[in-house]
């Protein structure tokens, strides 16, 4: 019976509003009121540090590769003591879609995900990062890796002398 | 023809091939580390095990050692060939560092891929890991000996395949160690190709250290343009600048390996100082202005002092489209037939290459293939790297290397050497000495021989005595083949395209005429790309108009009124015939422009935007000839209209790039130039310019990676010579020439031919240019000046 349906259906909105009208609001008065966020948010992404306060990003690439956006682009260079580092490297967040796959390919945990969502403004170059502005002077999350002393290369550690590792062999050595 | 099962797929094979060669022609990939299809197999990684269940072995067995037998059952994929697998793929990675992300092999690594393919993820050993000290090799290779697997692919390339002999396995049990005795750097001229075939990151290209991921680079199949043979490459640039190079497989020409030259001699492109903006008398153009200026002024002058007026100059350099177009453009501005090479003698030989050896001309698969290969005045490490290294393999199939040439000729094989002069070369192809007779003789015993001639030294009339020769020592069951070496990538195409003609003049009797008032030249610089540099820089006064077209920074680039930048042969497609009469075509790799890490100085690319790419003003050659004679820039219809214009390129249209091309020799045409040698001033020594290995042709003269290996520039005698002019090894000595004097430090080399003094044409001495005329020389001591 159409009629009847549509009286129904046009007392129904009336009492929803009524139902809610006494409800506590759940609005945010951003920015006055700073929302509290959940810990693992996916917002402003940032380079990392290790414990001896080196730059972790080796340049391996890998979140480039992995990022379905293709915004980030760096070039890989190496220092006096064989160290792999990121010459340059930019992160266009007006592309970033905040997926976090790049946090997720990167080996040595350098580049990780905040929960600073606010980068909104005017000009999208600004939204370039380069790595002096995603490079900050912590450890994130995990605050006790370090790569190098995990991979046997000696950067940090003379050669052989990383953990879990025996001294360099001696090669004219013909003992059995 | 035995047939047999692999995974339920029937395959019929020939005779003596492997389990895993049957596979592969299924489509079915086996894991493997220590075979390789240039190096056969030693059966030590035990990776590609399967399991038989038909045949006379049963149970698991190498794939890579196992003969095909007639009704055998294979499988790749059971139970226990995979777990058998993973278990190898667990030890391999016992020792091996989990060092990928700073590893320069991240991407391309068989270790990798056949780890993961094995399924092994969780290291359960808990013993400590192996470390080795790394040596230092040189400027061309990185060690890292803590990702080493122990497959021996390293050593069988450096010293089985190439010849090396300072790059070998010491050390005994689980110490084995691969490098050299002391650290230094390698010693071989194919020491990258133990890059290409290292499975995994412990020889990495230092040139290329650091700056790329494979799936960041865009590649494509190439040629290399180092020398006449035209090896597969495959060149990978990223940011538009050409950061590395390795080798393409082109089983007919280069197999599977590539030279150092071509591997590490490709910065050219990125050359600091590569002119890449359009000049008219020093002012910076468009592109478009140039050209309009070009057609304009050509015109004018043709109408004003006849077709003479304007001269065009293609190169061996320039690819077969470019050239033909060039001739095309003569043809509509109503002037001369265009001359494809300033360098007269190299493009007369390569004349006699492609007209009159056109029917017996060798690859280098035949060359490896050979039983007996005489070569005469070729010196492959220079001349033709890779010539070498297939000369190895027919010794190594048990052929015999005999070498008539003035130079101490070194090769990575064993070898006769017999010193003779240029002279002395040429009358024993002439049939006149004693040991020609020897020679027939030993050709007609011959199975498979081959004659190699060196075009610089022999010229076109001693490549026509060699034709002769081999017309002779064929027979009926076999043919005696030709192996001719000859200056640039694409000599053969220069030489194809302008069949001899009579009456023709060269470059500098047009010039010094005085008739010719605009100069074009389209990819060459005769000042250091022909012989008589000093001869042709004084005609040039005499020009209105010099235009040039390139794209490397060569002094007649800086002098020239017009200037136009052209494209790297990276940087456009194209083709190039090489000295066999392969035609093989080459795709783009990069766009032109100038590299991020210039615009960048280093660090980030710069924070301005622009529609244009910085340094994008070159075009490819082929394309501004076309937009000169009008009509669209369509690289594929060029070729349809050269197909149909010259019979000998049938198929090129359909060729594609990486494949092995096609032959492309035209019919055999009478020679025409007799030549008489020269007679030799009394007194005076055979004046020999042998090529650098490195720094001879222009693309490895600048390209800096290789400068660690550009020689010094110096003379070389014959110790007796030099004890008859009273001359001491060491000291500074004076080189008279009809070219010119000049001031070089003398060495004596005992493998020399006694009459004959040797300089290199390189970096450091360009004056003198390989492959000109027979020419005779005073050496004598400097004079002390008070």
């Amino acid at each position: 019976m159409p009629l009847l349906r549509d009286i129904k259906g046009s007392f129904q909105p009336f009492w929803v509003t009524l139902r809610n009208m006494f409800r506590k609001p759940v609005t945010v008065q951003y920015p006055e009121q700073r929302p509290e966020l959940p810990e693992r948010y996916r917002a402003r992404l940032i380079l990392t540090r290790d414990p001896d306060g080196a730059e972790r990003c080796v340049a391996c690439y890998l979140c480039s590769a992995a990022c379905p956006v293709d915004c980030i682009s760096l070039q890989a260079a190496e220092a006096e003591d064989g160290r792999r580092y990121a010459a340059w490297f930019r992160l266009n967040f007006a592309r970033c879609i905040f997926c976090g796959l790049c946090t997720e390919a990167c080996p040595t945990l350098a580049i990780q995900v905040t929960a600073d969502f606010e980068l909104a403004g005017r000009d999208p170059l600004k939204l370039v990062y380069e790595k002096e502005d995603l490079l900050v002077d912590h450890c994130g999350r995990q605050p006790d890796y370090n790569f190098y002393r995990q991979t046997g290369i000696g950067v940090t550690a003379p050669r052989g002398g990383n953990p879990g590792e025996s001294p360099p062999v001696d090669v004219k050595d013909l003992l059995p | 023809m035995p047939t047999l099962t692999i995974d339920n797929q029937q395959v019929t094979v020939h005779d003596g091939a492997t389990v895993f060669e049957a596979a592969e022609q299924l489509g079915i990939v086996i894991p493997h580390f220590c075979y390789h299809k240039a190096l056969g197999a030693v059966g030590a990684c035990r990776m590609c095990a399967v399991t038989v269940h038909a045949g006379i072995f049963k149970g698991l067995q190498m794939a890579c050692l196992l003969k095909v037998e007639e009704g055998m059952v294979v499988t790749t994929g059971d139970p226990r060939s995979v777990e058998f697998r993973a278990r190898v793929a667990e030890w391999q990675m016992l020792n091996h560092p989990h060092d990928c992300p700073v590893c320069d092999e991240g991407g391309e690594c068989q270790l990798q891929e056949m780890t993961i393919a094995g399924g092994h993820g969780r290291r359960r050993y808990r013993g400590e890991k192996r470390t080795y000290n790394n040596q230092q090799l040189g400027p061309f290779i990185a060690q890292e000996m803590n990702r080493c697997i122990q497959c021996y692919r390293c050593v069988r390339t450096y010293r089985d395949y190439c010849g090396g002999r300072d790059f070998g396995v010491m050390g005994s049990r689980n110490r084995v160690f691969f490098g050299r005795f002391q650290a230094g750097p390698l010693e071989s001229d194919f020491s990258g190709n133990i890059v290409d075939v290292c499975p995994t990151g412990v020889l990495t290209d230092k040139t290329y250290r650091f700056k790329s991921r494979h799936w960041d680079l865009q590649e494509a199949a190439s040629v290399c343009p180092h020398c006449s043979l035209g090896c597969a490459t495959l060149p990978g640039g990223r940011y538009r600048e050409l950061q590395r190079v390795r080798s393409g497989i082109n089983e007919q020409v280069n197999g599977c390996f590539i030279c150092d030259r071509g591997r590490f001699g490709s910065s050219y492109v990125n050359h600091p100082d590569r002119p890449r903006q359009a000049r008219l008398a020093e002012q910076p153009v468009t592109v478009v202005d140039a050209l309009q200026q070009l057609a304009g002024q050509a015109r004018e002058l043709i109408e004003t002092h006849g077709p003479e007026a304007v001269l065009l100059l293609g190169s061996s350099r320039a690819t077969l489209e470019t050239n033909w177009l060039l001739q095309r453009w003569a043809a509509e501005l109503g002037c001369r037939p265009p001359l494809l090479a300033a360098h007269t003698p190299r493009h007369q030989a390569a004349r006699v290459a492609a007209f009159d050896l056109a029917d017996r001309l060798a690859s280098l698969a035949e060359v490896r293939q050979a039983d007996l290969l005489v070569l005469f005045a070729v010196d492959p490490l220079a001349e033709a790297p890779l010539l070498a290294v297939a000369l190895r393999q027919a010794v190594r199939n048990g052929g015999r290397v005999l070498v008539y040439d003035p130079r101490p000729v070194e090769l990575p094989c064993e070898f006769e050497h017999q010193s003779l002069t240029v002279l002395q070369i040429r009358n024993l192809l002439a049939e006149e000495t004693v040991e020609s007779t020897l020679l027939r003789e030993l050709l007609d015993r011959a199975a498979r021989p081959v004659l190699i001639g060196g075009g610089d030294l022999l010229g076109a009339g001693g490549l026509r005595h060699l034709q002769r020769l081999a017309t002779k020592a064929s027979s009926a069951l076999r043919p005696c083949l030709v192996h001719p070496v000859l200056g640039g990538p694409n000599s053969f195409g220069s030489a194809l395209l302008s069949p001899p003609e009579p009456g023709e003049d060269d470059l500098l009797t047009r010039l010094e005429s005085g008739r010719v008032k605009m100069l074009v030249c389209l990819e060459t610089d005769p000042l250091l790309e022909a012989p008589d540099g000093e001869r042709f820089a004084d005609t040039l006064t005499r020009l209105d108009e010099l235009v040039v077209f390139d794209y490397l920074p060569t002094p007649l680039s800086v002098h020239a009124t017009l200037f136009i930048p052209s494209t790297a042969p990276v940087e456009a497609a194209g083709s190039f015939i090489n000295n066999e009469g392969r035609l093989q075509l080459f795709g783009r790799v990069i766009e032109p422009g100038l590299p991020i890490a210039v615009t960048g100085g280093g660090d980030h690319p710069p924070r301005e935007f622009f529609t244009v790419t910085p340094g994008s003003d070159p075009q490819p050659a082929w394309q501004l000839l076309q937009q000169l004679l009008g009509g669209r820039a369509d690289l594929q219809a060029v070729r349809q209209r050269m197909q149909v214009a010259l019979p000998c390129l049938a198929g090129f249209a359909e060729l594609q790039p990486g494949g092995p091309g096609l032959r492309a020799a035209a019919a055999v045409a009478p020679g025409r130039f007799e030549e008489s040698l020269p007679e030799q001033p009394l007194g005076s020594l055979q004046l020999l310019v042998t090529p650098a290995r490195y720094g001879s042709d222009l693309f490895s003269r600048y390209a800096d990676k290789l400068a660690p290996r550009f020689s010094a520039a110096g003379i070389i005698l014959n110790p007796q010579d030099a004890a008859e002019r009273g001359l001491n090894a060491g000291e500074r000595v004076i080189l008279d020439t009809d070219a010119g004097s000049y001031r070089l430090p003398l060495t004596c080399h005992a493998g020399l031919a006694a009459g004959c003094a040797l300089v290199e044409n390189s970096a450091a001495f360009p004056h003198l240019v390989p492959g000109g005329e027979l020419g005779f020389c005073q050496v004598s001591a400097e004079v002390a000046h008070d």
